[in-house]
């Protein structure tokens, strides 16, 4: 048999109260830290590495006339002083800090000392217990709908975590969504089945090709899985992320409404996510640059011809 | 989703004048006040004032403008407001002396632009008129009365700034805070309460024993103010006529006539129709206003008074939705119109622009207890959505059955319009009525919200929410607890006054922190009802109010002013506002100092005193890892539950002559701001200047895991203690009500707050952005509305420091 151990950890980046925008009602979700897909318009880049990474929070340093404890403490050289600039708080004037990405190691021993919390790790480690804790605080919220997300990065590269969420929520009769990328062995989907309400489950391209080139994995093994959950008996909200000159085009969009007409009854929902560019700051946090620059959201006109179309196949649908 | 309608174009005319408004000031009311005060200069201030009131409503202008379906003015201008120069005119008076605030426009007028209150304007000729009357009344007025002598130990504590009336006595704010009883007056009308004194005065004609020579002066005043009130009303009627005979649009004319002779009718009779019950709460609101500068007058469960006039009116055919609509439309906007010309500096406290007619939707009903929505509830709110209309604040009371259509409506609402509606738990307030201040159930049933949150029963209540008047409760608590950390010296402006509650520093224990703090706060507290308990002995006895007390139950049953306890319900209360300001200082010392030591008491204390200069590493160490309250943290939130607890504890001792209750209350209009800006900087890690926090919300930005938490946090104390009203406001990002299910969402969150006895909850849906964006290009968002405590406002009429305070508020994401 399968097991795990009671103070199992896993690795997240943020656990978040009442989302409403992760799967039915008021939920919880949980975001874990690693992810097989580099999505060119991934608007949470943190959550690709499973390892730690140095985050910088830029309004939130108070300069290094008042405080300056992280420069002292980096042993690699890698963090000094940029020009003095106006605050945007009360216009006064501040140093902040740059940090050399060539030098930086991530070894954080400056996310230690930073009073200010400008300087933080990407993500944190957390015990099964703990987690459960802060999901089930919020119990009497949740309603009949509501629950937890399990969510990330990809959930299912922290397999061990991710199950043992799932199965300590469903004990305790909390609605579990798992928001996945598809992109995990088939197996681990079967595992988890029997504790998931419903798998939130992206649909980014039908063309292998072009897969490969915006997501960077070939599509097989998510339509695969797709096909797996619908045949155990699984529940799929299939989500669309929906980004101009990539994946936003009627021939890729029919392709989509013929696979999910296929999967039957285990679509409960198509949500078509218009794209947005809210995400960009988070790549300056890391030091990486945006690779979408050239990208504008879809107008509305556009979002609902592909909403017209899905539900011309008398698939459920909706712009989300 | 629910859709809002457009309004007609005359509704829309109107709704575009009172939103470019400027109030021009006028001395009608004064010369008129003044004239009959000289000539009654002896006779006892019940009669004097009810006298005035006569001659004020006899020689005021009524008018009638083309747009208007709903009449009535409050001064000789559309919009225009008068003086109210018996309680206290004199910041007007020194202002005009200085002319530094009003300047010459092009079109002849003076104009007051500055931010800091509305827009007025006044005349030349109306500035002299005003002018002249300056020495009338300047050793005349109530307030000098309470300055000219005050008890005991009265300076002493004053000289310490912490206070809210200052150095002086006086409150500038005159009695006032209530539900008058417009149901009895549409459903009653004039001539019976008129013929109800007239004949008890008959009755004891030559025959006053004991207490009937008050109860003659008290039915005098009440024959004249109905007298008043008859007058005034047959004057808007014949000024409709007048406005008919001249009319050449058929329709128009005939709808003229129609109100000429509704209007003469309800002068001294019952409302016949939903009409005439809209426009007699109206005429009865002027009533009240020329008797005194009420400052918030509010109107209670208006859709629970009013839908049986329009059930009958929709039964008999003589009305249809769209025409009622139009009523309610013409009826708020007509209370928009009612802005009382006030010290610009109580303004800034109470609400800039803001007229305080708070409405109360919804609800159950005082007899069955069933829900009584119907079809006014939603009209109101139609009103509000389709006008954007920041004014009056709108109360929607919950209570189990809320319909789910009307959740639908009141998120739709608040989406748009900021911070409306108020939702207020029936489950809550009306057992806690009945426990903490012996309502009868049916009563109980029937609160309204007055002011910013405090509340009441509707028409049988004399509660003066906020004291018994406005501005009396003890200030900023943030100069509280660093008067007790500092022996009693008061650090934000040096001055002693306060007991020698011992130095931070010399404090072994965190429990000798915590009663150092309550032993000052004890102290302070009473201090501040002293004041109050004074004060209204001077007040009952020189502004009395005949014209609410012909409406409110008690009475006129027992020939008693409402201002010297004849209501039936009497209370009084305060309001202490910031104080997750003082819990999360508390959270502070006890983490840094005791607990962790991560610091010794004495850095924490020269820190503060410094305002964090030189210790800003420490500064970001108190707020990074010290538990705040607003994040589900029991570390914090069992200090703002202790906090909250004195403070109830303290109420529950003081009473006064009238009221054997002193109501408690967590809110505030938008004195976390103004007392801030005079709170040297606190051990939770807040800049001297800083606002505190507003009401029972968390501190600015302190709470970081999401509403839910809030809400949990929130929960940490009994809210049903809390008689004076209780705020919680939060603010939302857009994106977390941008679908159908997340609005869902936010009602079942609020449903479960609701569930787990909370009190009330107000959102602001807007994002930081839009607000900075607006800051920036003010013309492009007029009809942008937040609320930034006790009232909404249009967020550019809003001083900086208010619109900052609302931006650095946390925004509630779900990305």
């Amino acid at each position: 048999m399968w097991l795990m151990s009671e103070n199992i950890k896993g690795r997240v980046y943020d656990i978040q109260g009442y989302s409403v925008h992760d799967g039915p009602g008021i939920r919880t979700t949980v975001f874990l830290m690693g992810c097989p897909l580099t999505c060119l318009w991934c608007h949470s880049p943190e959550s690709q590495n499973y390892d730690f990474q140095l985050s910088w929070f830029d309004m939130r340093c108070i300069g290094t006339v008042k405080c300056g404890l992280c420069i002292n403490v980096c042993p690699n050289s890698a963090l000094y002083e940029r020009e003095p600039e106006k605050s945007l708080i009360d216009n006064s004037t501040i140093t902040k800090i740059n940090i050399d990405r060539s030098k930086c190691d991530n070894c954080l021993a400056c996310t230690k000392v930073c009073p200010a919390n400008a300087l933080v790790p990407s993500g944190y480690d957390i015990s099964l217990e703990d987690v459960f804790k802060r999901i089930i605080k919020d119990k009497k919220y949740y309603g009949k709908d509501g629950g937890v997300t399990i969510s990330g990065g990809e959930p299912m590269e922290q397999f061990e975590f991710t199950y043992a969420i799932a199965k300590r929520c469903k004990e305790s009769n909390l609605t579990v969504c798992v928001d996945t990328t598809g992109f995990a062995p088939g197996e681990n989907y079967e595992k988890i089945l029997p504790y998931v309400d419903l798998f939130l489950f992206d649909l980014k391209h039908m063309d292998p090709k072009r897969s490969r080139n915006f997501v960077g994995v070939d599509n097989e093994l998510i339509l695969e899985n797709a096909k797996l959950i619908a045949k155990n008996g699984g529940k799929l909200q299939i989500r669309i992320p929906t980004i101009p000159k990539l994946n936003a085009s009627m021939e890729n969009m029919m392709k989509t409404a013929d696979f999910c007409k296929d999967l039957g009854d285990a679509v409960t929902m198509i949500q078509l996510l218009p794209y947005h560019n809210m995400g960009t700051t988070k790549y300056l946090r890391i030091g990486l640059n945006y690779k979408l620059v050239n990208v504008d959201p879809p107008s509305d006109e556009e979002m609902q011809s592909y909403l017209d179309l899905m539900l011309s196949y008398d698939l459920p649908a909706q712009i989300h | 989703m629910y859709k809002f309608r457009s309004a007609t174009d005359r509704i829309e005319l109107m709704h575009q004048l009172v939103r470019d408004r400027v109030i021009p000031v006028d001395t009608e009311r004064v010369a008129a006040l003044t004239k009959s005060h000289k000539k009654n200069a002896k006779v006892p201030p019940i009669i004097k004032t009810a006298l005035a009131t006569y001659d004020i409503c006899s020689e005021m202008t009524c008018r009638v403008e083309d747009f208007e379906i709903i009449v009535g003015n409050i001064g000789k201008e559309f919009l225009g407001s008068g003086m109210w120069p018996e309680w206290d005119a004199s910041w007007l008076w020194q202002e005009l002396e200085e002319m530094k605030l009003w300047e010459l426009w092009d079109d002849g007028l003076y104009h007051r632009t500055d931010p800091s209150g509305v827009h007025m304007s006044m005349s030349r000729e109306e500035i002299n008129s005003f002018m002249s009357f300056r020495d009338f009344w300047k050793d005349n007025t109530v307030t000098s009365y309470m300055d000219s002598w005050a008890p005991e130990g009265f300076e002493e504590v004053a000289g310490l700034g912490i206070l809210e009336m200052g150095s002086k006595m006086r409150t500038p704010i005159h009695t006032g805070h209530l539900v008058a009883g417009y149901e009895k007056i549409i459903n009653t009308g004039y001539h019976t309460i008129r013929k109800q004194a007239q004949d008890w005065i008959d009755a004891h004609k030559g025959n006053l024993m004991g207490n009937d020579v008050d109860k003659h002066m008290f039915y005098k005043s009440a024959v004249i103010i109905c007298d008043a009130a008859i007058n005034m009303i047959k004057h808007y009627g014949q000024a409709c006529f007048d406005k008919a005979n001249l009319c050449k649009d058929e329709c128009r004319k005939a709808e003229l006539m129609k109100m000429g002779n509704g209007l003469m009718w309800i002068s001294e009779n019952p409302a016949r129709n939903f009409w005439e019950a809209c426009q007699a709460t109206i005429m009865y609101q002027i009533l009240l206003y020329q008797e005194a500068r009420h400052p918030a007058l509010a109107f209670g469960r208006f859709d629970q008074y009013t839908w049986p006039f329009l059930e009958a009116d929709l039964k008999s055919g003589s009305i249809t939705m769209d025409e009622a609509q139009e009523i309610v439309d013409a009826f708020f906007l007509k209370s928009n119109c009612f802005y009382r010309a006030s010290n610009p500096k109580i303004a800034a406290y109470t609400g800039v622009g803001v007229t305080y007619h708070h409405t109360t939707i919804g609800g159950v009903n005082r007899d069955t207890g069933e829900d009584a929505t119907n079809p006014v509830t939603y009209m109101i709110l139609e009103t509000v959505g389709r006008l954007k209309l920041h004014d009056p604040t709108i109360s929607l009371r919950i209570n189990k059955n809320t319909p789910d259509k009307l959740w639908d409506c009141a998120i739709e609402t608040t989406r748009l319009v900021g911070g409306l509606p108020l939702f207020q738990n029936d489950e809550v307030i009306i057992p806690s009525l009945v426990k903490e201040l012996e309502f009868e159930l049916r009563d109980a049933r029937d609160y309204g919200i007055i002011g910013c949150q405090e509340i009441v029963g509707c028409g049988n209540d004399y509660p003066a929410g906020n004291g018994l008047h406005g501005k009396a409760g003890l200030g900023s608590h943030g100069n509280v607890l660093m008067t007790a950390l500092n022996n009693g010296v008061n650090p934000s402006n040096g001055k002693k006054g306060g007991l020698q509650t011992g130095y931070l520093y010399d404090m072994k224990t965190f429990d000798d922190v915590k009663s150092a703090y309550k032993t000052q706060f004890d102290y302070l507290h009473k201090w501040s009802v002293t004041i109050q308990n004074y004060v209204e002995n001077l007040s009952t006895f020189y502004a009395p109010s005949a014209a609410l007390s012909i409406s409110i139950e008690g009475c006129m049953e027992s020939g008693k002013d409402c201002t010297v306890g004849g209501a039936k319900y009497n209370s009084y209360g305060g309001t202490a506002t910031g104080l997750a300001t003082v819990s999360d200082s508390l959270a502070a010392i006890k983490y840094m100092v005791f607990d962790k030591k991560l610091c010794t008491a004495k850095e924490l204390y020269d820190a503060v005193m410094a305002n964090w200069n030189g210790y800003e590493v420490l500064q970001q160490q108190v707020l990074s890892l010290v538990p705040h309250y607003g994040n589900d943290d029991p570390y914090a939130d069992e200090l703002m539950a202790w906090v909250t607890d004195i403070y109830y504890e303290n109420c529950c001792e003081c009473y006064s002559k009238r009221s054997k209750y002193y109501k408690a209350g967590l809110y505030g209009a938008a004195q976390h701001v103004v007392q801030g800006s005079v709170t040297i900087a606190t051990p939770d890690g807040r800049n001297t200047g800083q606002p505190l926090a507003d009401a029972t919300s968390p501190g600015q930005g302190r709470d970081k895991n999401g509403p839910i938490s809030v809400f949990k946090s929130i929960c940490c104390f009994d809210h049903g203690r809390y008689m004076d009203g209780l705020a919680l406001n939060l603010r939302i990002h857009p994106s977390a009500l941008s679908t159908e299910e997340a609005k869902i969402s936010l009602r079942d969150m609020t449903k479960a707050y609701f569930e787990n006895q909370g009190m009330e909850v107000q959102y602001n849906v807007v994002s930081s952005d839009t607000m900075r964006a607006a800051q920036k290009d003010p013309k492009s968002y007029k009809d942008l509305v937040v609320r930034i405590a006790g009232y909404s406002a249009y967020f550019n009429e809003l001083p900086t420091t208010m619109q900052n305070d609302v931006i650095s508020r946390t925004e509630m994401n779900s990305l």
